[in-house]
């Protein structure tokens, strides 16, 4: 489900949002291990999600469902570099992504 | 001024002393009142705002004009813009939503 750096801005805008959630989980759940393991990579791997983030708020055709995306996107930087007063646990983040995970699954 | 006071007070209760708000600075409109700030950027995008352009802050209507704006908030944390904290580290950005702020909020 990687999308190489370099391919992302353009074939980004081809896929769903299931598929670019699923995506953006994949980068979190990174993070996840990598803190869990507290090794140094779990930052960078956070920071690749939040630019994942931020091109599907630029995705035109999600205009009207901007609110959740941005959300989600503030608790996941809540959580890793902020106070985390959204209470969110690593269970609490990997349970959100983890239906676009299936859905992706289910339509390969 | 008058106004935010009061919005502070019905979204934050009585002691409330800051409202969020995200700016544009180019289309320089600011969108405050939100639970969140990631809510009032998502209203400006659909609005057509581009996120590179919105940044997050919080404003104190009860201090000094010259303390009153604080650069803070989870929407600024874009690595892409080369902004790795909830702040707003470019100084002519700090002082750009300033200047902003400071024409569409009457003392």
């Amino acid at each position: 489900m990687i999308i190489h750096k370099q391919l992302a801005a353009g074939r980004w805008y081809e896929l769903s949002l299931t598929e670019q959630l699923a995506n953006i989980g994949s980068e979190v759940e990174r993070a996840l291990d990598f803190q869990k393991r507290k090794d140094d990579r779990a930052i960078p791997a956070f920071e690749r999600s939040l630019d994942l983030f931020d091109l599907t708020l630029a995705d035109a055709r999600l205009r009207g469902r901007y609110k959740e995306i941005a959300r989600t996107r503030e608790v996941v930087c809540d959580y890793f570099v902020g106070d985390n007063e959204y209470r969110s646990t690593q269970e609490s983040l990997r349970r959100y992504f983890y239906p676009y995970f299936l859905a992706f699954a289910k339509n390969r | 001024m008058q106004e935010l006071q009061q919005l502070a007070k019905s979204l934050y209760g009585e002691h409330a002393e800051l409202v969020k708000a995200v700016i544009d600075v180019e289309r320089c409109i600011m969108a405050i009142g939100g639970e969140m700030h990631s809510d009032e950027e998502a209203m400006l995008l659909e609005d057509g705002s581009k996120q590179q352009y919105l940044w997050g802050i919080n404003i104190y209507p009860n201090k000094l004009k010259t303390e009153w704006i604080e650069f803070d908030s989870m929407i600024n944390l874009r690595p892409s813009q080369h902004n790795r904290t909830r702040g707003v580290e470019n100084l002519a950005l700090r002082e750009q939503i300033t200047a902003i702020v400071g024409k569409l909020v009457e003392p």
